[in-house]
């Protein structure tokens, strides 16, 4: 198990309970697989410092957990097939 | 701030014409810099990617990454700087390149 820093950009266009709905899903996934939360930040919505898709703004999401090494490379490949996600990156703390 | 020592000169020729490709003179007209590393010398400061505050101080109106010269941050921390940059780029919080938050869309 190491430490984990994630942070993924939504679309800033989604509703309230759809934003909801996708970061619960995240941290579920996480929980799922034995990963453990130790802090979650909501930065809301942002400018984005260039446009990506298209868009100028993005929902930033940011996670701190412990999870283990062989299956982060999972995890970054089911949040790019989520279409909701317009970023993400998983950095390693420690 | 430049402070212009009063050098001897009388050796040399026309001082203007060698400005531009004559390089090694001990005439200093740069801007001055700070000679000690902030990080260094404070440790409380973080060098860490979400800090979009610090690290916008370290790039130039282009985007681009400031040299250790115009910073003055030591080697060691100039690596850390450069990777939190990168890694603050990558999710949008600096840009690759171009005006930081110019209103252009």
């Amino acid at each position: 198990m190491h430490k984990y820093e994630l942070v993924v950009i939504l679309q800033a266009d989604l509703e309230e309970a759809v934003l909801d709905a996708a970061v619960e899903n995240i941290e579920t996934l996480i929980k799922s697989n034995e990963g453990e939360i130790t802090k979650i930040d909501r930065w809301g919505k942002r400018k984005l410092a260039y446009p990506i898709n298209k868009t100028n703004e993005g929902y930033y999401f940011y996670v701190e957990f412990d999870y283990k090494p062989e299956e982060v490379a999972n995890l970054k490949r089911t949040m790019g097939f989520n279409e909701q996600v317009l970023r993400s990156s998983v950095i390693r703390v420690d | 701030m430049t402070e212009n020592k009063s050098y001897d000169r009388s050796d040399r020729g026309d001082d203007r014409r060698e400005r531009g490709g004559n390089r090694g003179n001990n005439n200093r007209r740069f801007v001055s810099r700070p000679k000690f590393c902030q990080f260094c010398s404070d440790p409380k400061i973080a060098i860490d990617y979400k800090n979009v505050d610090l690290l916008s101080r370290l790039i130039n109106e282009t985007g681009k990454i400031r040299p250790r010269r115009q910073t003055g941050t030591c080697a060691k921390h100039q690596r850390e700087v450069a990777t939190a940059i990168k890694n603050a780029r990558h999710i949008a919080l600096l840009p690759f390149e171009g005006d930081f938050w110019a209103d252009n869309n």
